[in-house]
């Protein structure tokens, strides 16, 4: 049986130890939330989303025993609503304090960066007023701070920055998930969902168990559906903005902003440049480009990466050859090459083992048999198709397919 | 010797003593010297151009040995195969510590390491300390295509022989004989284009006349040969290489794909076959053979510097197809 049950929910931090990364961001908010007499009544935890801000206010609640009044972006933000909720809240604290248990309560406003809507408005003047009457503390959660708009706020509460969770982090918890619901995941498909996340745990998460719920095993090709997220400038924004930029200046400060992974983006950009240019010799001129930038990127390695700018450089002038001549066209993506090589993954394997066998019977490595020896085998199995090449060497059936496909390729 | 277990002919005839080798006698002289008394054997660093008889040669050599006993006496290892220097280091200890008296008056076991120059120089320089602390109850004999790629070292500390081509005579002469106890018709003109076309590879040359023989009954002529010759060269390579050059570069980059995927070639080996089966392509003139061949050179070095083969791949094909518009507008 399906529980049915998001595992984000399932899974959600019970303490604040269990809130995996921004161990500092976790530490000023605690002592905040314990310390006696705060300099500053409210808090606002800022960060990308799916990186712990939320969890851990729950958390925290739960390990200190506060009561959360909450309220988020699906509610209206008028100042009228948020008094209907805040207002009793904020008032009559005493009203919990008959259970000993419960030490108080919080005021926990989730998304306040959607207050500027049309429909909110005043929403920022009414959360500012709360703050300054409230008796008890206010905790707001945003995911993208515009701090100018911020700024009245600013002044009246302490900012606490969260950051995305590193992709280590990201695959320990996946991994623990994987345990506890019994699937054996192999470590590339939980380091592709990671990466793939960038540092959105709760989007990690929800991958996760789109992919592998109700499964026994979770393979690599399992993951090469997943949609890359967009964060910020995503790879189709940066493909289509690089592409169809007029100068080498305007595809550069693009490229810039964006924050695709440079190699998913060497990659990208290979493959679609057939599409973009028609004209041979700008295809030629362009792909020069790009192995020279592929060149640098092998220069940067792991350390050089003062060398990168030349290799964002030369990619910004390989999409902008000629800009006159841009149609706009449907982008490939995820990249060829590596769709490619998981769907030939066991094929190869199959190729690896023949030339295993071989190289055991002849005296030779693998590489030498696949390069000297294969290529006759396999017209010698073409003429004659029951020779005793296949008991000799052991082949299987299915070797022995393979080697016959090899001759029609 | 019972020889019908082997199918390969490259196996069935692979001589089992040093007397059958024919071609090497200035090698095989100075072997049997050594061989008269095995204490007085060094070790050995058998370097050449592949196909010219250096496995044989030290499969031969286990043999005079040990005798029948040969493969309980012996290790051969492939250091290509053998990923990092701990593997070979385990297999070479675990071998020396259970088989440490050798056999009869050979006081030592035999290792065989092919393909050393695959090894890297920090995994050479750890091989240095295994001969020397392995010396008294093992042999070693290492085989590579290129002595230069061996480090100072290991150099000094063996006995070094070189391996050139084959003669061409010898070779027709090789396989006339294994055509004879084959009961194959062999024309001398066949034999003689195998030979060609192996470019002193006895062992490309003798899988050549196998696969001929597979063709049809009766004689193998020279047509055969082409046909066995062209068919074993991976065709993918030349037709990519065509329909870059017709500005088909989306097909032909769709082709190299496969090459890397299917056939899991590397981007190194494309390119080698590339510049070989570019100079099949009758079309092309010498000129523009040589300024496309110009143009591989240029793309197989950045392939020794950039991050991904099959970029550089995709940039030298699209090379081809600007170079295959350029001429066809001029003409």
């Amino acid at each position: 049986m399906r529980a049915n049950l998001l595992w984000v929910e399932k899974y959600r931090p019970q303490k604040i130890s269990d809130v995996i990364g921004n161990a500092q961001a976790k530490n000023t908010f605690v002592n905040w939330l314990k310390s006696k007499r705060r300099r500053k009544k409210a808090v606002l935890l800022y960060g990308p989303a799916g990186v712990g801000k939320t969890a851990l206010v729950n958390a925290a609640s739960n390990q200190f025993n506060f009561t959360i009044v909450e309220m988020n972006a699906s509610d209206t933000r008028t100042e009228k609503a948020i008094n209907k909720v805040s207002k009793p809240a904020t008032s009559y604290i005493a009203l919990n304090k008959f259970s000993t248990e419960t030490k108080g309560n919080i005021l926990f406003l989730d998304e306040v960066d959607g207050v500027f809507g049309q429909q909110d408005r005043g929403g920022i003047g009414a959360i500012i007023k709360i703050i300054n009457k409230s008796l008890i503390p206010v905790v707001m959660a945003a995911n993208n701070p515009d701090l100018k708009k911020l700024r009245p706020l600013k002044k009246v509460c302490k900012l606490i920055r969260f950051q995305p969770i590193r992709t280590p982090l990201i695959i320990t918890m996946l991994r623990r998930i994987c345990v506890r619901e019994n699937i054996e995941a192999e470590f590339e498909a939980i380091e592709r969902i990671a990466e793939n996340s960038r540092g959105d745990m709760r989007s990690a998460i929800n991958d996760l168990q789109s992919i592998a719920e109700g499964r026994r095993f979770l393979r690599l090709q399992d993951t090469m559906f997943l949609s890359y997220r967009n964060k910020d400038i995503g790879m189709y924004e940066t493909l289509k903005g690089m592409f169809s930029a007029n100068s080498i200046v305007e595809a550069a400060i693009l490229l810039n902003r964006s924050n695709v992974k440079y190699d998913d983006l060497l990659l990208s950009i290979s493959d679609n440049l057939p599409l973009r240019y028609r004209d041979l010799v700008d295809l030629a001129n362009a792909y020069d480009l790009v192995s020279r930038a592929d060149v640098f990127r092998g220069r940067v390695g792991t350390e050089n990466w003062r060398l990168l700018r030349y290799f964002f450089n030369l990619l910004a002038e390989a999409t902008t050859i000629s800009p006159t001549s841009f149609k706009p066209f449907d982008f490939i993506f995820p990249p060829i090459r590596i769709m490619k090589l998981f769907w030939t993954k066991s094929k190869r394997m199959k190729l690896e083992s023949i030339c295993a066998k071989i190289a055991l019977k002849c005296h030779v490595s693998r590489s030498t048999a696949k390069k000297d020896i294969i290529p006759f085998i396999k017209i010698i199995l073409e003429k004659q198709k029951l020779n005793p090449i296949i008991s000799w060497l052991e082949l299987g059936s299915d070797e022995v397919d393979y080697l016959n496909k090899m001759n029609k390729l | 010797m019972k020889l019908d277990d082997e199918v390969m002919w490259v196996e069935k005839y692979r001589p089992r003593t040093l007397n059958e080798i024919v071609g090497l006698n200035h090698i095989v002289k100075s072997l049997q010297v050594f061989l008269e008394n095995p204490r007085s054997m060094p070790h050995l660093l058998l370097a050449g151009i592949p196909g010219t008889g250096k496995t044989t040669i030290a499969l031969c050599i286990a043999r005079e040995l040990f005798g029948k006993k040969w493969k309980t006496f012996t290790l051969e290892l492939n250091a290509s195969d053998e990923r990092g220097i701990n593997t070979v280091r385990k297999r070479i200890k675990d071998f020396s510590r259970y088989r440490r008296t050798g056999f009869g008056n050979v006081p030592f076991s035999l290792i065989i390491l092919d393909e050393s120059d695959q090894m890297t120089g920090p995994a050479q320089t750890a091989l240095r300390r295994i001969m020397e602390t392995s010396s008294r109850t093992s042999r070693f004999i290492l085989i590579c295509n290129y002595s230069r790629k061996i480090i100072e070292p290991l150099q000094s500390r063996c006995a070094i022989f070189r391996f050139s081509k084959l003669d061409k005579n010898a070779m027709v002469e090789h396989l006339k004989k294994i055509a004879q106890k084959e009961n194959l018709m062999l024309l001398e003109e066949a034999a003689e284009k195998i030979v060609e076309y192996s470019e002193g590879d006895l062992r490309y040359a003798i899988n050549a006349l196998q696969t001929a023989a597979t063709y049809r009954r009766g004689d193998i002529d020279e047509q055969t040969v082409l046909q066995v010759v062209g068919e074993a060269s991976p065709k993918q390579v030349q037709l990519m290489l065509i329909k870059a050059h017709n500005g088909d570069f989306i097909e032909a980059r769709k082709m190299m794909y496969n090459l890397i995927g299917q056939y899991g070639f590397s981007g190194s080996e494309i390119v080698r076959q590339m510049q070989r089966e570019l100079l099949k392509v009758s079309y092309l003139s010498d000129n523009e053979k040589a300024e496309l061949t110009n143009i591989i050179g240029e793309y197989d070095f950045r392939l020794t510097q950039g991050a991904n083969s099959d970029i550089q791949l995709s940039a030298l094909l699209a090379q081809f197809s600007k170079f295959g518009r350029s001429k066809g507008e001029s003409n």
